[in-house]
Order: structure tokens, then C-alpha cells, then sequence
């Protein structure tokens, strides 16, 4: 098999495989109870925040584990009250659906539009602000498209408003450099899934002195802050993975972006009429997004995987009839466009042999399906 | 599998294709097709096994594909 939707999820790494099992067995204790096998939990637990916070230039008493991203960005925005809101249209659903939530209690929410790369501008926020607007919820990078964010610039005008800002960087965590004092962010979102971590881990870092009221009710994990046991090995599970992230980030980026390079070359030889969704210049390693005009994504997304190939597309379809991807709607691609693309998201365990391969693949599954019609 | 009249196969003639022949081609091909494959023609097209076409109609329906 050859498996390239990394932007859904990664395999996890052997070696944080390794660190993570005994927390599954030997040491299966509770990290809030008092005798060792417990102290042992939490004090892994706290090396994990260590690790994590080291990684985002953060402090580790900034550091919540959550369940996942999508919790930390539910916490976020269910925190605010009913005051005026600013996100964007491409948003991840945990975001887009968070701020639907709190339409429906009362409070306005902005919906930004991006340009045709997927970039939202700082004239757009600053246009948006109200004299209540109290939160501004940008991703630092888009899971469909890979585009980058100007999330430091847009921070920076934030503070001076005295404006809460809160980034969701799940796919950005591993794969490009993040600080969050480089961001001028308050809150930022990370899953470790998405740096071949475990599933079931979720960060967000709050920016010291800054409170949100609990998501979730309890005892007193996470300091007081987020109830339920801790999952440690989840927990060590992110930290080993996001050190190993770090350590060969820019090696790691040349080689997958250099995958992408020769997909998109290698597809455009033979199909010269694709279009390259995103940003050129500011995207995200590994994601490449392609239309493909005169099928569908998803019949392509199938036969690719008939062949053993693991890509995806953003259209859902139950009924045969998929609903086109919110990012690339408001790109301003047409309905039509839109489901015919495909994402293509290369992560660490991805070689070159297997880039020629989807590459070949998806060129004959593109001649055969317009063939057949 | 359960039939469906006048759906007849492009490549074998093979007549009267079934509900899930009819739904692979429209799911794998494309919705605005002209002209159906049976699921031999189709694997035989694509390259792939009758089984694993199978499979994949069985997925299909347990994610609730309508087409099936």
C-alpha cells in the first residue's frame, strides 16, 4: 500500500511507538493517584508538556492536553460569550461549526474570505474588527490546500487591539516551524496524530494568565483546567513524536516538497490542464492540491485506491452526489472544479519510487476514466 | 444483485446490468455517464479483480451510498 492522505493522519513513528507502549501495560497507572506506579504516569505526563512546550516556544505551564484538535478548538471558541467573532471560510469544521454554536447563542460571527491562493489578508481582519470583537480564529495552515497563513502579521496587529487570537496549526505542528511568541498567538491548536503521534492527543497552548472556563467538568487534571484521566501514553506519544518532528523538520520539508515537485511536473506532462490549488510559494511541505477537469475526485480517489493508493478528496458522497469542499468553494473554484479535485498529502515514511507510482497511476486512472465516459 | 431493465453492458452486451453494476460505474466513472460496464468488463478495464470490485460495492453500502 502506499499511503499518501498524511494531512488525514500518519502512521506512527516505531520509536514513539516504543516510548509510549509501556504506559499502555507496565505502567499503567494513573497519573493522579499518590502512590509511584501514578507518580511515575504523571511524571511522564510532565515531560511530555516539557517536550511539547519546547517544541512551540512556550512555557509548559501554557501547555493543556486535550483529547484532540478539535477539542482544543471547540474549548476555544465555546469560551467566548456573545460578542463579535472573526474566523475564516476555510476553516476546519471544528471551527466553522464551533462558531455556528455560538450564532445560534447569540454572538456574531465574521467569516473572512481568502484570495484565490487561500490566503486571508490583514486588511481583511483589521476591515472585520468591531468594537466587540473579542476573539479572531485563523489556521496557520489549511488542511486541504496546505496554504500558509500570515498568522504572525495579523497577531502582531491583534495585540495591539487587545484582541484574543487563537490559531489552529494541526497541520502546520511537525511540518513547518512554530513559536507562538513568533505568532503573537493567545491560543494555538495542535494534534499529535498529525506528526506520527498517537491518536486521541490533542494540544492547546493558552497563553500564561489568560483563563477559559472548562470544557470539560471534573476532577482536577490538566491543573484544574481540562477534567478526565490523562491518556499518557497519548500523552508521551506527542511529546516523543513532536521532538522527532523538530529535530529534522527543514530536511524533512526539502525532501517533500521535492515529492510534490515531481507529482506536479510528472502529472502535468501528461494531463497539461490540472490546476494547482494553494499557495506557491506559502504551503505547507507536503500537500498538493489538483483539479482534474472532466471527472470526479472522488471516482479518481476510488480507483487509486483499487490500486492500492491512499489519497482523498474533500467532497463527502453518501448519495453519489458529494457536497464540494467549503476551501475550495471559496477559493472561487466553480461546484464543478471543486469535485474534481484531489488532495495528495506526502509525509515522512514516503519515498520517491512511490511518488513515480502515484504519479503513473493517477495518469492512467485519468485516461481511463474520460475514456469510459 | 438486483436488476434493472433496458441497462445493457458497452463492452460484452451483456443485458439487464444490476442496481450495484450500474452504481459502481456511476460511482468509479463518473455520474454523468453514457455507457456501463458489467463488473467483468470493468475490472477487466481498469486492471483490478472482480473481488476487489466487490469489496468496494460493499463498502459503498455500509457508508450508505444511495447508488447501491
Amino acid at each position: 500500500m502506499i499511503y499518501a492522505d498524511n494531512a488525514a493522519t500518519t502512521n506512527i513513528s516505531d520509536s514513539v511507538l516504543e516510548k509510549m507502549l509501556p504506559f499502555l501495560k507496565e505502567q499503567y497507572g494513573n497519573a493522579s493517584s499518590q502512590y509511584s506506579l501514578g507518580v511515575k504516569a504523571k511524571r511522564a505526563v510532565e515531560q511530555a508538556r516539557r517536550q511539547v512546550a519546547v517544541a512551540l516556544g512556550a512555557e509548559p505551564s501554557e501547555i493543556v492536553f486535550t483529547s484532540g484538535g478539535s477539542e482544543s478548538n471547540s474549548w476555544v471558541l465555546s469560551s467566548i460569550g456573545n460578542v463579535h467573532v472573526i474566523t475564516s471560510l476555510i476553516e476546519h469544521h471544528s471551527v466553522l461549526n464551533a462558531c455556528r454554536a455560538l450564532e445560534r447563542k447569540g454572538a456574531v460571527v465574521t467569516y473572512l474570505p481568502v484570495d484565490s491562493t487561500g490566503r486571508v489578508s490583514l486588511d481583511g481582519v483589521k476591515k472585520a474588527i468591531r468594537y466587540d470583537t473579542k476573539l479572531v480564529s485563523i489556521m496557520l495552515a489549511n488542511n486541504e490546500i496546505g496554504t500558509i497563513q500570515p498568522i504572525a502579521e495579523i497577531g502582531k496587529y491583534l495585540r495591539e487591539c487587545r484582541i484574543l487570537f487563537h490559531t489552529d496549526a494541526v497541520q502546520a505542528v511537525g511540518h513547518i516551524p512554530v513559536n507562538v511568541e513568533e505568532l503573537n498567538v493567545d491560543f494555538l491548536t495542535a494534534s499529535s496524530h498529525k506528526f506520527n503521534g498517537a491518536k486521541g492527543t490533542g494540544i492547546l497552548y493558552k497563553r500564561k494568565g489568560i483563563l477559559l472556563p472548562p470544557l470539560v467538568f471534573g476532577g482536577e487534571q490538566e491543573r484544574g483546567e481540562r477534567a478526565g484521566t490523562e491518556n499518557v501514553a497519548g500523552i508521551v506519544a506527542a511529546g516523543y513524536a513532536i521532538m522527532e518532528s523538530v529535530a529534522d523538520m527543514f530536511e524533512m520539508a526539502d525532501k517533500l516538497s521535492a515529492f510534490v515537485q515531481t507529482t506536479i511536473n510528472g502529472i502535468r506532462d501528461r494531463i497539461p490542464n490540472i490546476i494547482v490549488n494553494g499557495d506557491e510559494n506559502n504551503r505547507l511541505p507536503g500537500i498538493i492540491n489538483i483539479v482534474f477537469d472532466g471527472i470526479s475526485g472522488e471516482s479518481l480517489m476510488h480507483l487509486l485506491d483499487l490500486k492500492k493508493i491512499c489519497v482523498s478528496t474533500s467532497s463527502a458522497c453518501l448519495s453519489g452526489k458529494g457536497q464540494p469542499s467549503h476551501v475550495l468553494m471559496a477559493l472561487g473554484l466553480t461546484e464543478r472544479q471543486a469535485q474534481s479535485a484531489i488532495r495528495i498529502s506526502y509525509g515522512r515514511y514516503n519515498n520517491v519510487d512511490e511518488v513515480k507510482t502515484i504519479v503513473e497511476n493517477i495518469c492512467n486512472a485519468y485516461g481511463k476514466i474520460l475514456a469510459a465516459k | 444483485m438486483r436488476q434493472i431493465k433496458r441497462v445493457n453492458c458497452f463492452a460484452c452486451g451483456k443485458k439487464q446490468l444490476s442496481k450495484d453494476e450500474i452504481g459502481l460505474n456511476k460511482k468509479m466513472i463518473g455520474q454523468d455517464i453514457k455507457q456501463f460496464y458489467c463488473i467483468a468488463c470493468f475490472a477487466e478495464y481498469f486492471d483490478v479483480a472482480i473481488e476487489e470490485l466487490l469489496a468496494k460495492i460493499k463498502d459503498f453500502k455500509e457508508q450508505g451510498c444511495e447508488l447501491f
